[in-house]
């Protein structure tokens, strides 16, 4: 598996970069309906890697296949190889609870628990047993809630409750939620379809800091939001994959005319 | 616009069509909300009277007439030879003191009759208390004291006005001789009422001056608390593992409409199952709270289930992917998660499905908790009833004096059902605070 991964990273010789998530012919059905279709796609190390495409085109779902959040929908069917580090995450030998935990998820819409802040954050290190003791999980909230630039606002209140946070804070409470439990991936769904543009400048700009240390995988609507963040991108439509690339690439001379359409605004 | 103008002659939204139609709109309103008024009014002037019909019959259920006496501690009588042995003292003839007190306060009475009509006046339970008092303090054994002796039930009704003086005698419970003692004995100021205490402390009786409803509530109390042990931890489980395990398949929908149509079940049914199942196959004791709270626990069962499968259901699934997506199992999402979400609507559904089984009469028959019973029972498997049960046994009996302390019980039991009400809606706000 390892080899494999290393010969298509051969191959590709343009991107000298890793490749963490190697996608291979991914469908996925709800019941009868076919929502990917032989999907393929790697995601490199260390990047932010975009998805757009018009509603309904699977990127969420395609999200969902990479920390098997699919296997909580009521008759979702994933069929295809997904490999994390060359290892087949649907695999006997991998864990659905531990793979969450090596690929976070952040969502579209922001979902603190009705806890404070600090419960908040220190709940995924209590599961998964990451603090050997209170001053470790402290250290472990402080520093994530740093990390996700949060911790100036929220200081002299972390016990009180992360939903009377506004959005954009509660959004940040989240991202810093997922990155408490150390993950080497975090999947970010329209983390900013709910923000105002200062909350949204915000959340960008962490997640240009977090790709220092993070694969990004982010979904979004917003063109020039996949332009700001990300590296590469890939864009969907009806269930394929019709195009990827380095983002400028994709939005200076997309080589698919469904591609154009999109990011002209013509069509989605 | 175009469509507008033409139909409303060109004026637009001032025009007469659009006033006319706004009219005819507020109108509607108010009617519907008279209606509702109304309705709310009708609802609450039944609810007043029902109150009011069992509160005026029901409070002198709280007060209680006593004679007082002076009472000879007689030695002759109480240990004629003087030993003050406890078990004498115990085995003493106490009636012959009651006797000799009321003898020597109306000295003329003469012949058999007339003497039982005069020790009528006090209840039986007379002798007891003096026998207590001299068990207590055998010092008191050739003093005389004055002392307040429980008084019977006619002089008890007569006392609180629920006999008519003017009725003619035959058709009097109390009789003109008796009337003229009674008389005598409030001249003296030897007629007293307090509160009676009695009917919190002492099980049931034939005597109504003696009858209490403590058996009934401490029937009830262990009633409850084996069907509270027993439903709220199977419905509770029950529900989240159908909401948030089973898997959405035929044997699941079916257990699904099963569970609502029990909650549509006649209770008496419960009372059929529990004959069946717990007397004559499992040969638990009769008339017991364990086989009245299992049989409760059965009816109560669906109504937790629903209630908390709703509560369940209401919590957001974006807590549960939340948590799902840090990691956690899918047993961590529910129980620290959903299931504190949802416990105030649980608890809710659970108080009101133990408010349930707390006035509930019917499956209890069936199952021998109708009994008469006098003693307060001492545990899960001794001879038992409930309040709702002591209320219908008393409201079948013949005695006047049993009419006030059913409404008295009405009134007890209310009071359980708005506490337990009122702990619901306590325990629903303490939750919620913490979200
Ligand atoms: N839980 C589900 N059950 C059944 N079908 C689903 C479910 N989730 C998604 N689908 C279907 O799968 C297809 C892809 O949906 P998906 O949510 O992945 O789209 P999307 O690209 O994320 O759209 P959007 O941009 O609007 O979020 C759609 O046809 C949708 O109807
Ligand atoms: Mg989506």
């Amino acid at each position: 598996m390892q080899m494999q991964a290393e010969t298509n990273l051969m191959s590709d010789a343009d991107m000298a970069e890793e490749i963490v998530i190697e996608t291979q012919d991914v469908n996925v059905f709800y019941g009868d309906n076919h929502a990917l279709r032989g999907v393929s796609l790697d995601i490199p190390k260390h990047q932010v890697m975009a998805l757009i495409g018009p509603s309904g085109c699977g990127k969420s779902t395609y999200l969902r296949c990479l920390n098997r959040m699919n296997d909580t929908v009521e008759g979702c069917r994933v069929v295809g190889k997904i490999l994390l580090d060359g290892i087949d995450i649907y695999g006997p030998q991998v864990d659905e609870v531990l793979l969450r935990a090596r690929v976070g998820m952040v969502f579209q819409k922001p979902n603190p628990f009705p806890k404070s802040i600090y419960d908040n954050v220190a709940y995924g290190p209590r599961i998964h047993g990451l603090a050997a003791n209170k001053d470790e999980l402290d250290e472990i909230v402080l520093s994530s809630l740093e990390k996700a630039g949060l911790l100036k606002e929220v200081q002299d209140r972390l016990h009180s409750s992360g939903t009377g946070l506004s959005g954009g804070q509660q959004q940040r409470l989240c991202i810093a939620r997922a990155l408490a439990v150390r993950p080497e991936i975090i999947l970010m769904d329209e983390p900013c379809s709910a923000l105002d543009p200062i909350a949204t400048a915000k959340v960008e700009e962490l997640i240009d800091e977090l790709k220092e240390n993070y694969t990004i995988i982010i979904v979004t609507h917003s063109m020039q939001q996949a332009a700001r963040v990300s590296q590469r991108t890939a864009f969907f439509h009806l269930g394929e994959i019709v195009e990827t690339g380095p983002t400028e690439q994709i939005f200076t001379s997309p080589i698919d005319e469904r591609t154009q359409g999109y990011i002209t605004g013509r069509f989605g | 616009m175009t469509d507008l103008s033409n139909k409303t002659g060109g004026t637009g939204w001032n025009s007469d069509h659009f006033r006319k139609n706004l009219a005819r709109r507020k109108r509607s309103e108010k009617r519907f909300q008279r209606i509702g008024l109304g309705a709310i009014l009708t609802a609450l002037t039944l609810l007043a009277i029902l109150m009011f019909s069992i509160f005026s019959k029901g409070y002198t259920a709280f007060i209680q007439t006593s004679i007082s006496l002076d009472v000879t501690f007689n030695e002759a009588i109480i240990d004629k030879d003087g030993t003050r042995d406890p078990e004498a003292l115990r085995h003493a003839n106490y009636t012959k003191l009651v006797q000799e007190s009321l003898r020597a306060r109306f000295p003329d009475v003469e012949g058999r009759s007339n003497l039982r009509a005069l020790f009528g006046l006090l209840s039986n339970d007379a002798s007891d208390t003096l026998r207590d008092m001299v068990m207590a303090n055998p010092e008191l054994i050739g003093q005389t004291l004055s002392v307040e002796l429980l008084a019977g039930d006619d002089v008890d009704m007569l006392n609180k006005g629920y006999i008519d003086r003017d009725l003619a005698e035959d058709n009097r419970r109390v009789k003109d001789k008796e009337l003229v003692w009674i008389d005598s004995l409030k001249e003296e100021g030897q007629i007293v009422t307090h509160f009676n205490s009695g009917f919190f402390t002492n099980g049931d009786s034939r005597e109504p001056e003696k009858a209490g409803i403590a058996g009934a509530m401490v029937g009830s109390f262990y009633t409850l608390l084996i069907t509270m042990l027993l439903s709220f931890p199977i419905g509770v489980m029950t529900a989240i593992y159908l909401e948030e395990f089973a898997p959405r398949n035929k044997f699941n929908d079916l257990i699904e409409v099963n569970i609502n149509n029990l909650a549509a079940v006649p209770s008496i049914v419960f009372g059929l199952l529990g004959l069946a199942i717990f007397l004559n196959v499992a040969h638990l004791p009769r008339s017991a709270p364990l086989v009245g709270g299992l049989t409760l626990a059965l009816m109560t069962l669906p109504t937790i289930i629903i209630a908390s499968r709703a509560a369940i259901r209401a919590v957001p699934d974006s807590i549960r992917q939340a948590a799902l997506g840090l990691g956690a199992s899918k047993q961590q999402a529910a129980f620290h998660h959903v299931l504190p979400l949802s416990m105030p609507g649980i608890l809710t559904g659970t108080i009101i499905g133990l408010a349930q089984a707390l006035g509930e009469t019917a499956p209890l028959l069936m199952i021998g908790m109708v009994a008469f019973i006098a003693d307060i029972p001492g545990g899960i498997n001794d001879p038992a009833t409930v309040m709702p049960v002591q209320i219908f046994l008393w409201a079948d009996s013949p005695e006047r004096a049993f009419v006030e302390k059913t409404s008295g019980a009405i009134m007890v039991l209310l009071a359980f059902l708005v506490l337990m009400n009122a702990l619901a809606v306590f325990l629903r706000k303490k939750f919620e605070r913490r979200w």
